[in-house]
């Protein structure tokens, strides 16, 4: 099959002496970016792998896209995804899935599926995809590239359409450590339009400059937890990276995170919740397919009738789920439970993260999964988020850096650092490291 | 007690309110567009007000000050922080199917506004006052024009976004008048705070809920406390559509007096949603045994809370119509009729003051409150719409208050042609020739008068003192009425008593 990387490949020139923000001496000149399709770019489509918004094209630039622009870069396409960032596989998009160029006939991971392979396939030197539960280290881990999830607030929002908006953050992709890192210095920044930015700058001269490889007396803390549900494998392949800090001054021990056991039942309760509010805005009165049932002027009918044609089987789950965890009656039952069990989970991770400078785990437990395989088992796809999900919970940083490959299949493994809030610069410090072999 | 045996006399209305009043800002609450709704449609708008995909709401200061001052004004609670809440529901003016609102902790709670029915004080009780957004507006085109019988529905979108105060009372209201009276003091102390602007159409929504009960349900002697049972128990209806206070008070007239018809007959009311048809003068049934509706709140996490407890200390409101009414009774000796008058709105009262200091009260208040408010009230006019020419009534007055003209030309001729055809007092008087006749004219017209009526003086001299106001109308035509008629009739008895 193609490798299906973009939905939209159409180009918009750093160099273009028609772009007036580009700066043909930014930091990004002459770099490419691959952006996936859920980021709001003005005049290219932005269909957030939906039928429901293949016609939509925003008036307006995200935030990170202005960035991007005037950094120089050269964006090269929107990248496939799962609809809405709803997968971890890049299968539930509308426009078919993407191969994943480290493991052909395999999945990219999702939900920024088409961002990863953009740059494991070289189609771009960089990209960006958001993570709302792991949809960036997820495709990284299993493309083999380095995925970064900034802490919440240090990336804006606006302009990125919106699937669990309290736990989400745009994000950037690299070949490298080095490369997701400068990447992730011209987005990074507080921005009047998203009230929930803060000012945090690194506190050396860049994220890029973190990456040294520095990890002489690092402290790693390795839950327990986060290793339970892990393939033998990827287990396996962890322990060697773990080895190899170790080997370059790296301390480790191991750490207790008890409430994560909780927390994939919490992270899809508040996410589906958001979900349900967040989507309903595509009620055809100004996107989605023209309704062909004919209903008579019928409001509710009108609007039901073309979220039933517009959304796939995925979202409308998430929808429904989500609206029954907000209903009168439900609404302690799930939806307050599960930002108790957000709250236990971030003070589990200020603990862990007292006595170690940084988290480390398997990105996903499993390596990745054929074309076809997950999609029929819901449950299956959402246990595979166990490992990602609790760090959108807390609203930490982590990165996903290769840890070399699988010794039963060969297939990619990915190794997660998570840090304290506006940590950056220690997960960039660290997972240099394991590029220095 | 069974509907039937219930007579009307035994009968007790209950009203509650929820007042949507927006807010008089520049911009919208979540974005920088303009609230000027005059313009052509969907000019004011932009991503955030059109709840564009990945578009992000940021709170407009301005709107969270405004509604501070009326936290303030009506003696509310105001929390440490504030936040906002989704409200989830389907409708084609809500760009977003949500409206971002206040939930469980709303920046006014528990407070209240004194009325005076009647010439009886009572204090009705504001149990919260929220922040929200307004949706957009939608207009029916073709067909029957209704929102039914249109043949289409364009969609506004400049409305959207618009800072709304959503005002809950208790249910404290025992009639309509009443409730016209607190409508008519809540414009007026909104309108004080420099938060709300009365002329933009649509800038004041009220919904009531209205239910009848049965008297002996009342616990105590205070009327304004009824039994949480009692009122659960009646079904109440909720009339939406009303506009104004005088709107308020005749939908709610007409309801009333429908329900207890309905119950005198035997009938029972139902629980339902009605619309007050303005033209029509009556409310019609809009949803009968309407569902609970499950708005599925939940946090806005687009919105960090605000912290504003030091914003009480630090906004500062004005002094409130009521407080300054009573101030004018005291310190200008005005009766209470003349003081509502003077600070029926603060542009007014404001004027007042800048006179009175000048001139006599009394006089500033004879001119300002019966003089310019009736000439503007006749013409339609509001103070706002001369607000630039105040200083040429001020010198108007002056004109009277320095004896230069009389005060009934003041009124008739130069207040009217200055509000009919724009020109100032002194050039009416000038033109018209106004100013008072000087002394020695009038003297000499006295004499004159006396001369050429020696009946009139004979009449006068034999006991005759009516004859007086005849020899008054001759000198008056002779200086051709700018003298002043009480100075003339002085002037004939001393020359004639010589």
């Amino acid at each position: 099959m193609a490798a299906n990387i973009f939905i939209t490949d159409e180009r918009i020139e750093g160099d273009d002496t028609e772009n007036e923000d580009a700066d043909a001496d930014g930091p990004l000149a002459g770099r490419t970016v691959a952006v996936k399709d859920n980021i709001s770019t003005k005049g290219v489509a932005t269909t957030c792998g939906s039928a429901m918004l293949e016609e939509y094209v925003p008036p307006y630039d995200a935030t990170v896209i202005s960035r991007l622009k005037e950094a120089g870069a050269t964006i090269v396409g929107k990248a496939n995804m799962d609809e809405f960032g709803m997968g971890s596989t890049t299968e539930t998009s509308a426009f078919g899935p993407t191969d994943n160029p480290a493991a052909p006939g395999h999945v990219p991971g999702g939900s920024s599926g088409g961002s990863a392979a953009a740059v494991a396939a070289g189609e771009a030197d960089l990209a960006l995809g958001s993570d709302t539960g792991g949809s960036i280290r997820c495709p990284a881990a299993f493309c083999g590239v380095v995925g970064i999830k900034p802490t919440y607030g240090l990336v804006s929002r606006y302009g990125l359409v919106a699937y669990g908006n309290s736990l989400e953050q745009i994000g950037p992709f690299g070949e490298t450590v080095e490369d997701a890192a400068a990447l992730l210095d011209v987005i990074a920044g507080p921005d009047e339009r998203d009230a929930t930015t803060r000012d945090a700058a690194p506190d050396g001269e860049s994220y890029a400059a973190a990456a040294t490889g520095d990890v002489d007396g690092l402290t790693i803390g390795v839950p327990t937890e986060l290793l339970e549900g892990a393939d033998e494998d990827v287990v396996d392949t962890f322990w060697d990276a773990i080895a190899d800090l170790e080997a370059q001054g790296a301390e480790y021990h191991e750490v207790s995170l008890p409430s994560v056991e909780h927390a994939v039942e919490a992270y899809y309760v508040i996410a589906m919740s958001e979900a349900s509010s967040n989507l309903a805005r595509f009620d055809g009165v100004r996107y989605g397919p023209e309704t062909e049932t004919e209903t008579e002027g019928n409001w509710n009918e009108t609007f039901s009738q073309v979220r039933k044609d517009g959304f796939g089987d995925e979202v409308k789950r998430r929808i429904l789920l989500g609206t029954y965890a907000l209903s009168a009656g439900y609404h302690d039952k799930y939806y307050k439970k599960a930002q108790d069990a957000r709250a236990w989970v971030k003070q589990d991770f200020d603990e862990a993260l007292s006595e170690a400078d940084v988290l480390a785990s398997p990105t996903m437990p499993v390596t990745p999964f054929e074309q076809g395989e997950s999609l029929d088992d819901p449950l299956q796809m959402y246990l595979a988020d166990a490992n990602t999900v609790p760090v959108n919970l807390a609203d930490l940083p982590a990165i996903s850096v290769p840890a070399g490959e699988s010794d039963a299949d060969g297939l990619p493994v990915g190794l997660q650092l998570v840090g304290p809030a506006f940590g950056e610069e220690r997960l960039i410090r660290a997972a240099s490291a394991l590029e220095f072999e | 007690m069974t509907a039937q045996t219930v007579q009307q006399g035994d009968l007790v209305t209950v009203i509650g309110l929820e007042v949507h009043v927006q807010l008089e800002t520049d911009t919208k609450i979540f974005c920088g567009c303009s609230t000027d709704q005059t313009d052509e449609p969907n000019e004011n708008v932009c991503p955030v007000c059109l709840g564009l995909p990945g578009a992000l709401p940021v709170l407009n200061e301005g709107a969270v000050e405004a509604a501070v001052k009326i936290g303030k004004a009506i003696d509310a609670d105001i929390p440490e922080e504030t936040r906002f809440h989704r409200k989830n529901y389907y409708y084609p003016d809500l760009p977003k199917n949500f409206q971002i609102t206040q939930y469980d902790e709303p920046i006014c709670a528990d407070g209240d506004l004194e009325i005076s029915v009647e010439g009886e004080r009572r204090t009705v009780t504001i149990e919260r006052a929220h922040l929200e957004e307004d949706p957009g507006s939608l207009q029916h085109v073709g067909g029957g024009g209704g929102i039914d019988s249109a043949d289409y529905t364009l969609v506004n979108y400049n409305r959207a976004g618009t800072p709304l105060m959503e005002v809950v009372t208790a249910p404290d209201f025992r009639s309509p008048g009443e409730v016209r009276a607190f409508l008519a003091e809540l414009e007026e102390v909104l309108e004080y705070l420099g938060v709300f602007d009365a002329e933009r159409d649509g800038s004041l929504r009220i919904d009531a809920n209205l239910s009848i009960i049965p008297e002996d349900e009342i616990e105590s002697d205070d009327v304004t406390e009824i039994g949480e049972e009692a009122l659960a128990a009646a079904n109440r209806t909720e009339v939406k559509n009303i506009s104004s206070h005088k709107g308020a008070e005749k939908a709610l007239a007409y309801e009333e007096t429908r329900q207890k018809n309905a119950i005198q007959r035997g009938r029972a009311v139902e629980q339902e949603t009605r619309h007050w048809d303005e033209s029509r003068g009556i409310t019609v049934s809009m949803r009968s045994k309407e569902e609970e509706k499950d708005y599925r709140y939940f946090e806005e996490a687009d919105l960090p809370p605000l912290r504003v407890s030091h914003w009480k200390d630090e906004i500062s409101i004005p002094e409130l119509p009521s407080a300054r009414r009573e101030r004018f009774q005291d310190e200008y000796t005005l009766s209470e009729e003349a003081a509502s008058k003077l600070t029926s709105t603060k542009q007014v009262a404001d004027f007042y003051e800048d006179v009175a200091q000048e001139f006599d009260p009394d006089l500033a208040a004879t001119w300002v409150a019966d003089n310019l408010l009736g000439e503007l009230n006749y013409r339609d006019m509001e103070i706002t719409g001369i607000e630039s020419r105040l200083d040429e009534v001020t010198r108007l007055v002056e004109l009277v208050a320095t004896d230069e003209i009389t005060a009934k030309n003041a009124r008739e001729t130069v207040l009217r042609s200055m509000l009919d055809d724009g020109r100032t007092p002194d050039e009416v008087v000038a033109e018209e020739g106004l100013g008072k006749t000087g002394e020695d004219e009038v003297q000499q017209a006295v004499v004159e008068a006396i001369d050429e009526n020696p009946d009139a003086v004979a009449d006068y001299e034999s006991g005759d003192d009516g004859a007086i106001n005849f020899l008054v109308g001759q000198v008056m035509q002779k200086t051709g009425g700018s003298a002043d008629p009480g100075d003339v009739n002085q002037l004939l008895r001393a020359e004639l008593n010589d």
